[in-house]
Formats: C-alpha cells, sequence, structure tokens
C-alpha cells in the first residue's frame, strides 16, 4: 500500500493555478564510455578512461523520456550534461528522442571531479537553461554509481528533492511522485520547481527516429567552460576534490556456493537464504 | 574519389542496431519460427515509426526521400538480427518499384501504407520458385512473362512451401496476369526488383555471417580443450581469418551496389551480381567454419546459430545462387 508524504515546502516560485500551460523540465544526463566495451582504468589517476566515444548512460534515458512525456506538445526538454573533450555524442541521442536543447560543460579543469564538485557545476549549468519547472536526474550513473548527484544538486539549489521516482504527475505548481521503495511505494506532494531522481525501468524510452536524429543536429548546444559558470578551477577537478582515490584493486572472486545435504529440513535453508536477501 | 558512408548514414545504423540488439533478440526470432506468420509481434511498427520501411519513399508520403546507399548498412544490420521481417522485399524493392513503375494514384495509396507500417509487400521473382511471406502480405510485386505485376493478396491462391528456415513462410502463387495489374514500363520494373532483391539479400547475407563469426569467435573463446581456449587452436584460427576474408572482400561489393543502384549508373545490374555473389560465398565460407567450429552444439535447435545458418542458407539460394550471378556477370562483361 502507497504512504502519503508531504515534500519540503519551501517553494519560491511563481504560482500557478491549475495544470501548468507550457513546462520547461531540465534533465541532467551523463555521457558514459560504451558498456559494450571493456572499460579501462587509467593507471595514474586510477579513474575511468573516457577518451573515446562516449555514449548516453542507458539510466539517463529513462529520465529524459518521462520528461519528454510530462511536457507533451507543450513545454520544452533542456538538456544538462558535464562531460570532457566537448563530447556530444550522448546528447545527441537525446536530442533525437526530442529534447530541445542541451548545455554541456566541457573543461579540463573539471577533471577528477568528486560527486559534489559534480552537482555544483551541473547546478550552475542549469542556471543557463533558462527559466525551469522541475529538473529530473537517474538515480546513479552506470559508470560511477555515486548516487548521490541529485541530492546534491537540490542542495545546491536549494530545491526539495524526491528520490526514485517510478511516476511523476504534475498537478498545479507541485508534483505528485510515486517513490519507489523497497516494500512497495510512497506517494510524494512535492512544490516545484524541484529535483526528482528516476529509477530505471519506469518507463520505455522511445528509439529515436531517423527524422529526429536529422534534426538533432541542428539543436542548439551550449557549451560553456568553468568560467562561463563563474567557477574557480581551484575550486573544481583534483584542486576541489573532497575525496581521493588511494588504491583500486581487483573485485574478490565469486566463491563456491553452499552445499547443503538434505536431511528433510533443507527448504528451511532455502526460506531462511532468501527471506536474508529479501527476495521474499 | 572518397567513398565513406556519410555521418547520417552510420547514425541511422547505429540506431537501427541499437533497436534490433533490444527488441530482435534469439528468443524473438524464436517467437516468430512458432508464430502463425513467422514474424515478431512489433518489430515492424517499430521500424516504420523510426522511419526505417518509408526510407526510400518520397517525404509528401510520409517517407524520407533517400537512397539505397543510406539503406544498405540497415539491411546489413537486419541481417545481423536475423531480422524475421520482409524488410528487404518491402523497403529495399517495393517501395523504390513502386515509386518509380506505379502510376501516381496507385504509388501514393500504397507508398503511404507501407510507409506507416500497414503494409508489407511479398515478391515472386524468378529464379526464385515462391514468395516468401505472401499470405501475411498486403501486396505482392509477381514477375510473368509480360513483367512485373502488382497485385493485390485476394486474387491470388497460395500453396504453402517448407522453409528450412522456419520464419520464412514461403508459398507457390497462382494467379491469372491482367493488364490491370501491369505495372508501368513491366520490363524495365522487372529487371529494377530483381536487381535491388539481389543486393538487399547481399546485405542481409553479409550481416548474417557477420554476426556468425562473432559467436563463433565468443565460442571459441569460452570453449577449452587441453586446456587452453579451443580459438587458440591454428586449425580453427585459420579457418576464422578465411571466413572473415571472404566477408570482408564481399562487403565492398555489396556497398558499391548500393551507390550504384543510388546513382542510376549503367552498371549496376552487374555491381547488384558481383555483390550477391561475393556475399554468398562469403556466407557459405562463413557458415561452414562457424558450423565447424561449433562443433556438436552448434547442430542443436537449442544453440542460436542455427537461427542464422538456417536463414543464411535460404538467402544464398534466393535471388539467384552465386555460380547463376557469375554467369549473368560473364555475359554482361563479354558482351
Amino acid at each position: 500500500m502507497p504512504s502519503t508524504v508531504v515534500a519540503g515546502s519551501f517553494c519560491y516560485r511563481r504560482v500557478t493555478v491549475g495544470k501548468l500551460s507550457y513546462m520547461n523540465v531540465v534533465v541532467c544526463v551523463k555521457q558514459i564510455p560504451d558498456p559494450a566495451d571493456p572499460g579501462a582504468l587509467d593507471p595514474t589517476t586510477k579513474t575511468l578512461k573516457r577518451d573515446g566515444k562516449l555514449i548516453l548512460d542507458e539510466s539517463d534515458s529513462y529520465g529524459v523520456e518521462m520528461a519528454l512525456q510530462l511536457v507533451g506538445d507543450s513545454g520544452e526538454v533542456t538538456l544538462v550534461s558535464m562531460a570532457p573533450n566537448g563530447e556530444v555524442s550522448g546528447l545527441r541521442t537525446a536530442l533525437a528522442m526530442g529534447a530541445a536543447k542541451a548545455v554541456l560543460v566541457s573543461d579540463d579543469a573539471l577533471k577528477g571531479s568528486d560527486s559534489l564538485t559534480t552537482a555544483k557545476v551541473l547546478a550552475k549549468a542549469i542556471g543557463r537553461a533558462g527559466d525551469y519547472d522541475l529538473v529530473l536526474a537517474a538515480t546513479e550513473s552506470s559508470d560511477g554509481y555515486t548516487g548521490t548527484v541529485p541530492e546534491q544538486i537540490a542542495e545546491v539549489l536549494g530545491l526539495p528533492s524526491v528520490t526514485f521516482a517510478k511516476s511523476i504527475t504534475v498537478d498545479g505548481s507541485s508534483i505528485k511522485v510515486d517513490r519507489q521503495t523497497e516494500a512497495g511505494y510512497d506517494e510524494v506532494t512535492c512544490p516545484l520547481p524541484a529535483v526528482v531522481s528516476v529509477t530505471a525501468g519506469v518507463v520505455e524510452p522511445r528509439y529515436p527516429s531517423f527524422k529526429g536524429i536529422m534534426a538533432a543536429k541542428s539543436k542548439p548546444v551550449d557549451q560553456v567552460g568553468i568560467a562561463d559558470l563563474g567557477l574557480d578551477a581551484g575550486a573544481v577537478g583534483w584542486a576541489g576534490a573532497g575525496q581521493e582515490i588511494v588504491e583500486v584493486v581487483a573485485a574478490e572472486a565469486r566463491e563456491a556456493g553452499e552445499v547443503i545435504e538434505d536431511d528433510g529440513e533443507a527448504y528451511n535453508r532455502i526460506v531462511t537464504f532468501l527471506s536474508d536477501l529479501k527476495v521474499i | 574519389m572518397r567513398f565513406a558512408f556519410t555521418e547520417d548514414q552510420l547514425a541511422f545504423a547505429e540506431a537501427v542496431r541499437d533497436l534490433l540488439g533490444k527488441e530482435c533478440t534469439p528468443a524473438t526470432i524464436r517467437e516468430a519460427w512458432d508464430s502463425p506468420t513467422g514474424r515478431s509481434t512489433n518489430l515492424w511498427s517499430q521500424l516504420a515509426d523510426m522511419g526505417v520501411i518509408g526510407l526510400l519513399a518520397p517525404e509528401g508520403v510520409g517517407g524520407m526521400g533517400l537512397a539505397e546507399i543510406d539503406l544498405v548498412q540497415i539491411l546489413f544490420e537486419a541481417g545481423r538480427s536475423a531480422l524475421p521481417e520482409p524488410l528487404s522485399a518491402t523497403a529495399a524493392v517495393a517501395v523504390p518499384v513502386i515509386r518509380d513503375f506505379a502510376n501516381s494514384a496507385e504509388a501514393e495509396r500504397w507508398l503511404e501504407e507501407i510507409t506507416a507500417g500497414e503494409c508489407s509487400v511479398s515478391l515472386q521473382l524468378s529464379p526464385n520458385t515462391h514468395a516468401v511471406g505472401a499470405e501475411s502480405a498486403r501486396l505482392l510485386l509477381l514477375e510473368a512473362e509480360d513483367g512485373l505485376h502488382l497485385v493485390e493478396p485476394e486474387v491470388v491462391e497460395f500453396e504453402q512451401r517448407e522453409s528450412v528456415d522456419h520464419s520464412r513462410r514461403c508459398a507457390t502463387v497462382s494467379w491469372t496476369p491482367s493488364h490491370a495489374t501491369l505495372m508501368l514500363r513491366p520490363l524495365e520494373a522487372l529487371s529494377a526488383a530483381k536487381s535491388r532483391s539481389a543486393m538487399a539479400t547481399a546485405a542481409e547475407l553479409c550481416g548474417l555471417a557477420d554476426t556468425m563469426i562473432a559467436m563463433t569467435v565468443a565460442y571459441c573463446t569460452e570453449r577449452t580443450q587441453f586446456g587452453v581456449p579451443i580459438g587458440s587452436f591454428q586449425a580453427l584460427k585459420h579457418q576464422l581469418a578465411d571466413a572473415l576474408l571472404a566477408l570482408e572482400f564481399a562487403k565492398p561489393l555489396v556497398w558499391r551496389a548500393a551507390y550504384s543502384v543510388s546513382t542510376n549508373d549503367p552498371a549496376a545490374e552487374l555491381h547488384c551480381s558481383m555483390a550477391k555473389a561475393a556475399a554468398t560465398d562469403a556466407a557459405d565460407v562463413v557458415g561452414r567454419a562457424a558450423l565447424q567450429a561449433h562443433g556438436a552444439i552448434g547442430y542443436t535447435v537449442e544453440c542460436d546459430l542455427h537461427l542464422w545458418l538456417k536463414r543464411s542458407w535460404a538467402l544464398r539460394a534466393q535471388d539467384g545462387s552465386a555460380r547463376l550471378h557469375r554467369r549473368l556477370i560473364a555475359a554482361q562483361l563479354l558482351d
């Protein structure tokens, strides 16, 4: 059964009576190395190599799809991304899906940025996206997995944050979010603007059409550096990171499974095992 | 002259690869084998929504107004995924033939339906003795002595034929040619249909071969004998190297054929025969190597290899064998 929660109530923005007539949704998207290719770590920095072509993180495609469904024909989806080498391949995919424009932050000084720095940079970039009603992001990226950036963006922007959304409904100047939990889902009401992280798999991302692919080439991508965002090089990247990767070790090999001789009570062990995993 | 695919052409192929990689899995093909039509449930409409089926149709009927060189990589992708749909017959043959050789009212009507994904087309072109997917098609392009006819299935009788590939529902067709169904410039239309079909089948064969090599390399890397992966044995390395060589030599001929058809090259028919002969030979070499390397498991229906292998057997014979096309090449070069 769903439970009802009211999220942060410090909405400072416009109040709109009834459904928003025109909605601007910002979606934070990450461009990552293709998971189909074996990833490699830079032995010096111990971070993932991002030299080649980057693609749209699949976990972000759900946020893009949800945003496109929310705005329908009366709104606009703006992408915000931070990537090295002016990479736009992943952004073009999301633009081909139907997003209207993008803001890309690309600057050598950003190398080595931790999640909080990333959140600060993206928050600044969101400010360039114009007047927005909602910010969506994936719950976590497929290559970093910190799972903290959306909430950090919300904190930096001073906006309410809702996590693990499985559906979003706009109602006047607020949204109703079904928030996935281990037991089911919460029904959360939240004033706009807000930052919402979207659970993977909750919508079916559309495949870009050929017409969309061709149109995406002419959609605007506002590429900026940290100076354009008013950020100091000493406060971002390796210099500004509050964390350091000191060692990378191989994951432990999976151990052989436990073999249980059935004395007539083995099913209890199975039930206990599944229960510990919270499968049942 | 620099010949390379454009950014758009590669982006289209990548989009189709992404779609088919997720939606046309071996499980999808197995379901198609067991379905009444031999086809999948959703793929046709997804391909239509993407713009694949109407790629060569004019923009006025909802198409993209593009050319065969924009389509050929997509046909290759269809082969890579062993797509159980009449994509080549409909998108690569019927659309341009109807566009160029049907009267304007018929062309507009059918191209709109095809582009919207509401209509698939089946072909009966010699030397093929049967039509594939004829009973689920909304329209047929049929060969007669006086040229190519555009025929609706209501006036055709079908007799089912077995295919080694169960996603291909074959039938012989019986019908009475009439002036009403005859296309404009019917012999030219027939020639265009045959060339385009040979080119499209060649592209699919290359895609099938590409996946069979990938499957086999993966298997040879995983399967061990005498404590090492079997791919480390020279006997298999050489076979797979020969297979890759045959494929890589065939692909440029297929790309060239598509380019020649796109540009109305007077030698397009010759180039399509060269593509079909080379792709057929390549699929033969690749298929034999793949089956040999897989060993006994490769002969089972549980192993996915057979889905690709049987399609390649069917397509090798479709639109003329390698021997037939070599004869056509010789005839054209010596004339």
